[in-house]
C-alpha cells in the first residue's frame, strides 16, 4: 500500500507544479514573453492581446483561475489527506455518523454557499457588467466607427468596406478576401454572415468571436490597438478544409489605414465591374 | 401475490433464449457490457487516430496507418480526420457510455439492489437492447456507404449536415442511427423509471435506495423527457434531407423558402445539456455508494447527495443556452443562461462536500472500485471548475470551440464517467461474472489511467487557452499556433499511454470472466441487498423478495457484535 501513498504524493507535488507554473505564465503573459519557445509551460500563455477590452476576459479568465485553484486544492487536501490520515490500518475505528448532525449540515452549507459567493456570483455579475458596458454597448453613430461587412463561406472569408459613399453593396465597394485591414484605437463594427454553413469568426488576440450564421446577420464590435498582422480563425466546424479558413488581420496606424484605403478605393472604382452580379454579394446595413 | 412479486420464469434451456433473445436483466445488462466494451474499443483507436494527426501532420500512424489508408501512406486524410472525430463523439457518447452506464449497470443494478426479479417490462428491455444493436449496425453502415459516414462533428449542426454540406447518405444514415437508439434509450428510461417506482422490495423507501439507483433514476427521467426532442430534430433534418423540407436550410442553398439552422441548435442543446448529466448522473450514484462501502461509514449526508441529483436534474434543463453564447442570443437570454448556469454549482459542490465527508473519519479500504471512485472526485472536480470559465459568457468569447472546451467536457464526460464505469465493473464483477478480477493488475491499470488521463485532458486545456480551436485537421497550418507543438506531442503520447493501458484492463478482464479466482456471496461485505444472493447471481435474484429494514450504508455501527462491520439491509438496524 505504501507504494500507492508514494504515487499519491507525487501526484500532490505535480499538481503544485502545475499551479506554480500556471501562476508564473499568468505573470509573464504582462510583459509579453516571445511565445516561440518550445518551453511545454509557455503554452499557458494566450496569444498576444491587441485589444481595448480584451483585458477584461483575461482578468476574469485569471481570477476565477485563482479561485478554482483554491478551492480545487481544498478538495485535494481533504482527498488526499484523508486518504492518508484515514487509512484503514491507521484507522480502523470508522466514525458512525450519517452526517446529519447541524455542525455537519452548517459545513457543507458553508462550502456551497462559500464556492457560489466566491466564483459563480462574482464572475456572473462581473460578466454581466461587462457585457452591458462594453461588449453589447454597440458603437454610437457619433464615434464614426468602421465598418465592415463580413461574408463567410466555405472556405473563404470576404471582407466589405462601404467605399466613397459610405452606402454598402454599391459598385465603388472595396471588397478583400481573407485579409482584414483595420485601423487602430478606432472602434470597429462588423455585420458577419454566412453564405452556406455555419462559420465562426474568430480573432484570438481580440479574444472574441461571433458566429457566422446562414440567413441571420450577427454584430460584433471591438478596438484594436496594436498595429501589425494577426491570424483571423474559422472556429466552427464547417466542413473538410475547415482548419484551411484562415485570413489574415492587418491592423495599420489610422494614418496608414486612410491611406490604404484611398488606395484601395481607387483601385476599387477601376477594377469593380458593376455588370457583375457576383460584386453584390454585400447588403444595406442594418441599423439596429 | 403481492405487486411487487414478480414469477421467478424458468431458466431459458436454449443458446438463443439464454444469450441472445433473453429477458433476463442480468443477461441484457451483459449484453449491453459487451458492446459498449467493443464500441469503446473502436472510439479509442479513433481517438488515437485523430491525436497521431494533430500531434504529427503529415506523418504516417504506425502499424495501423498502412491498413487504413493505403492511398495515402498512412496519413489519414482530411476528409477522414473530419469523418474521425465525428464518429469519435458519437460513438463515445451513444455507443460507449450510454451501454456502459446505463444499459449494463441499469439492467444490472435496479432489480439487485431494489430487491425484485427482473425489471417491470422484460420485453421492453429486450427491445432495448436490439433497438440499440440496430443502430449501431445503422452507423457502422455508414463508413461502407460511397461518401463515408457523418463528418460534420457530432453535434451534427446543419446546415453543413443538410444534403448541399453533406451530400453523402452516410449523414441520413447517422440521424437514423440517433434517432433509432433514442428508441432504445426511451424503452430501457420507461422501465427503469416503472421499476424503480414499483417493484422495491417491501420496506424499501426512497431514501432506503442506494444512491447509484438515485442517480440511474434521475438518468433515466432526464432520458424519458429529452431524448424524444433529440428524435425530433433528427426528424426534422432527415426531412430536410430527403423530403427536401427546410426546417433548418438558410443561406444561398434555400432557393425556396427558408428555415433556421440556430432553431436546431436549441433542439439540440435543450436535450443535449441534460445529456451531459444523463451520462455522469450514473457515475455520481456509483461513486457516492462506494465512497461509503470501502470507507466503512455510512453515506455522509445520503438524502441531501440525492435531493442534489435532483435538483441537479431539474436545474439542467434551464442552462442549455451557454452552448449558444456565440449564436447571439438576445442579451437578456445570455444573462439568464449564465446566470442559470452558475447555480448548478451549488448541487455540486454539496457533492464535493458529501463525498468528502464520507471518507472523513473513515476506515479506508483501497481496493481497486475504491481508488476508481477516489479517481472520479480528482477528475469530475477539474471537469466541474473548468466548466465555470464556458459558463461565463465573456471568458467563452475566447475558449467557445478551442480545445479547452474539448478538455472541459472530456473531463466530465469521459474521465469521471469512464473512471466511475471501471469502479463499477471490477466492484460488480463477481455478482456478474461470479469470479474477481485481479486487484493487482486492477491497481496498475488504474494509475497508469490516471496518469494517461490527465495527461491528455489537462494538456488539452492548456492548448485550447493558447488559442487552438477544435476540429481542425492541421492544427500549424496556422502560423501562431506552431508554438502548441510540443504540448500537442505531449498530448498525444499520453493519449497512446492511456489507450495503452486500457489492455491491461481488457487481459484482467477477459481472464477474470473466464479464469477468475470464484468470488464469494458477498465479497467486499457490503450490506445491500445484490451482497445478500450467491455470486453469480441466480436468473431469478432472489429465492424469497427480501424485506428491507435498514438504510443501504449501515457499516461501521459500533453496536455491532462479534466482529462485523456491516450489516444487511434485511436485518433489524442494530441499536444497542
Ligand atoms: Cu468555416
Ligand atoms: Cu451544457
Amino acid at each position: 500500500m505504501s507504494g500507492i501513498f508514494g504515487i499519491f504524493k507525487f501526484i500532490v507535488s505535480s499538481m503544485g507544479v502545475i499551479a506554480t507554473s500556471l501562476m508564473l505564465s499568468v505573470a509573464n503573459a504582462k510583459d509579453g514573453t516571445d511565445y516561440k519557445s518550445t518551453n511545454y509551460w509557455d503554452i499557458t500563455v494566450p496569444p498576444e492581446d491587441i485589444s481595448v477590452n480584451g483585458h477584461l476576459i483575461d482578468w476574469l479568465f485569471n481570477y476565477t483561475t485563482y479561485m478554482n485553484l483554491f478551492f480545487f486544492i481544498l478538495v485535494c487536501a481533504g482527498l488526499f489527506g484523508f486518504a492518508f490520515i484515514y487509512h484503514h490500518k491507521k484507522n480502523k475505528k470508522p466514525l458512525y455518523t450519517y452526517g446529519n448532525k447541524p455542525v455537519h449540515i452548517w459545513t457543507v452549507t458553508i462550502i456551497g454557499v462559500a464556492v457560489f459567493i466566491g466564483i459563480d456570483a462574482t464572475i456572473s455579475a462581473i460578466s454581466n457588467n461587462d457585457l452591458r458596458n462594453v461588449f453589447l454597448n454597440w458603437p454610437k453613430e457619433e464615434e464614426k466607427p468602421l465598418k465592415v461587412q463580413v461574408m463567410a463561406q466555405q472556405w473563404v472569408w470576404k471582407f466589405r468596406y462601404a467605399g466613397k459613399d459610405e452606402v454598402f453593396n454599391t459598385q465603388d465597394d472595396v471588397v478583400t478576401v481573407n485579409d482584414l485591414r483595420v485601423p487602430i484605437n478606432r472602434k470597429l463594427l462588423f455585420q458577419v454572415t454566412s453564405k452556406d454553413v455555419i462559420h465562426s469568426f474568430f480573432l484570438p488576440n481580440a479574444r472574441r468571436k461571433v458566429d457566422a450564421m446562414p440567413g441571420r446577420i450577427s454584430r460584433i464590435w471591438m478596438e484594436l490597438n496594436k498595429a501589425g498582422k494577426w491570424p483571423i480563425a474559422c472556429a466552427e466546424m464547417c466542413g473538410t478544409h475547415h482548419y484551411m479558413m484562415g485570413a489574415k488581420l492587418t491592423t495599420y496606424t489610422p494614418e496608414d489605414f486612410e491611406s490604404w484605403l484611398g488606395q484601395a478605393q481607387r483601385v476599387a472604382m477601376e477594377v469593380n465591374d458593376p455588370e457583375d452580379l457576383n460584386l453584390y454579394w454585400g447588403w444595406k446595413w442594418e441599423v439596429r | 401475490m403481492a405487486f411487487f412479486e414478480q414469477h421467478a420464469h424458468p431458466v431459458p434451456k436454449t443458446f438463443l433464449g439464454k444469450y441472445i433473445f433473453s429477458f433476463d436483466h442480468k443477461v441484457i445488462a451483459k449484453q449491453f457490457l459487451w458492446s459498449g466494451l467493443f464500441f469503446l474499443g473502436v472510439g479509442g483507436i479513433m481517438a488515437l487516430l485523430i491525436r497521431w494527426t494533430l500531434a504529427y501532420p503529415g506523418q504516417s500512424f504506425p502499424i495501423l496507418g498502412s491498413i487504413l489508408f493505403p492511398h495515402t501512406n498512412g496519413i489519414v486524410p482530411p476528409d477522414t480526420y473530419a469523418m474521425l472525430f465525428t464518429q469519435h463523439g458519437t460513438i463515445m457518447i451513444f455507443y460507449a457510455i450510454t451501454p456502459l452506464l446505463i444499459g449494463a449497470f441499469g439492467n444490472l443494478c435496479i432489480p439487485l439492489m431494489i430487491g425484485c426479479r427482473d425489471m417491470a417490462f422484460p420485453l421492453l428491455n429486450m427491445l432495448s437492447y436490439w433497438f440499440f444493436f440496430i443502430s449501431g449496425a445503422l452507423l457502422l453502415s455508414a463508413l461502407f456507404t460511397p461518401l463515408g459516414a457523418a463528418a460534420g462533428g457530432w453535434t451534427s449542426y446543419p446546415t453543413l449536415a443538410l444534403t448541399f454540406g453533406s451530400p453523402g447518405v452516410g449523414q441520413t444514415l447517422w440521424y437514423m442511427a440517433i434517432f433509432t437508439i433514442g428508441i432504445s434509450s426511451i424503452l430501457g428510461a420507461v422501465n427503469y423509471i416503472t421499476t424503480i417506482i414499483t417493484l422495491r422490495a417491501p420496506g424499501m423507501g426512497y431514501f432506503d435506495m442506494p444512491l447509484t439507483i438515485w442517480g440511474i433514476w434521475m438518468t433515466a427521467i432526464l432520458n424519458a423527457i429529452f431524448v424524444p426532442v433529440l428524435g425530433a430534430g433528427c426528424l426534422l433534418v432527415i426531412f430536410d434531407r430527403v423530403f427536401g423540407t427546410s426546417f433548418f436550410l438558410a443561406g444561398a442553398a434555400a432557393t425556396s423558402g427558408s428555415g433556421d439552422p440556430i432553431l436546431y441548435q436549441h433542439v439540440f442543446w435543450i436535450f443535449g445539456h441534460p445529456e451531459v448529466y444523463i451520462l455522469i448522473l450514473p457515475a455520481w450514484g456509483i461513486v457516492s455508494d462506494l465512497l461509503s462501502f470501502f470507507s466503512r461509514k455510512p453515506a455522509f449526508a445520503a438524502k441531501a447527495t440525492a435531493l442534489s441529483m435532483v435538483s441537479i436534474s431539474v436545474l439542467s434543463i434551464l442552462v442549455y443556452g451557454h452552448h449558444m453564447f456565440t449564436t447571439q442570443m438576445s442579451p437578456l437570454l445570455t444573462q439568464s443562461f449564465m446566470t442559470l448556469t452558475m447555480t448548478i454549482s451549488i448541487p455540486s459542490a454539496i457533492f464535493f462536500g458529501n463525498w468528502l465527508g464520507t471518507i472523513w473519519k473513515g476506515s479506508i479500504r483501497f481496493d481497486t472500485p475504491m481508488l476508481y471512485s477516489l479517481g472520479v472526485v480528482f477528475v469530475f472536480g477539474l471537469g466541474g471548475l473548468t466548466g465555470l470559465y464556458l459558463g461565463t459568457t465573456t471568458t467563452d468569447f475566447y475558449l467557445h470551440d478551442t480545445y479547452f472546451v474539448v478538455g472541459h467536457f472530456h473531463y466530465t464526460m469521459a474521465a469521471s464517467v469512464l473512471l466511475g464505469g471501471f469502479a463499477g465493473i471490477y466492484y460488480w464483477m463477481p455478482k456478474m461474472f461470479g469470479t474477481m478480477m485481479s486487484e493487482f493488475w486492477g491497481k496498475i491499470h488504474f494509475w497508469l489511467t490516471m496518469l494517461g488521463i490527465n495527461g491528455v485532458f489537462m494538456g488539452m486545456l492548456f492548448i485550447g487557452y493558447g488559442g487552438m480551436h477544435r476540429r481542425i485537421y492541421n492544427p500549424f497550418y496556422y502560423e501562431e499556433l506552431r508554438r502548441l507543438i510540443p504540448m500537442n506531442e505531449f498530448v498525444t503520447i499520453s493519449a497512446l499511454l492511456l489507450g495503452g493501458s486500457q489492455f491491461i484492463f481488457l487481459f484482467n478482464f477477459l481472464w477474470s470472466v473466464w479464469n477468475g479466482k470464484k468470488a464469494v456471496a458477498n465479497p467486499w461485505k457490503v450490506g445491500t441487498l445484490e451482497w445478500t444472493i450467491p455470486s453469480p447471481a441466480p436468473s431469478y435474484n432472489f429465492k424469497d423478495i427480501p424485506v428491507v429494514k435498514c438504510g443501504p450504508h449501515e457499516l461501521g455501527n459500533p453496536n455491532l457484535k462479534d466482529g462485523k462491520d456491516f450489516q444487511y439491509q434485511t436485518e433489524e438496524l442494530v441499536t444497542s
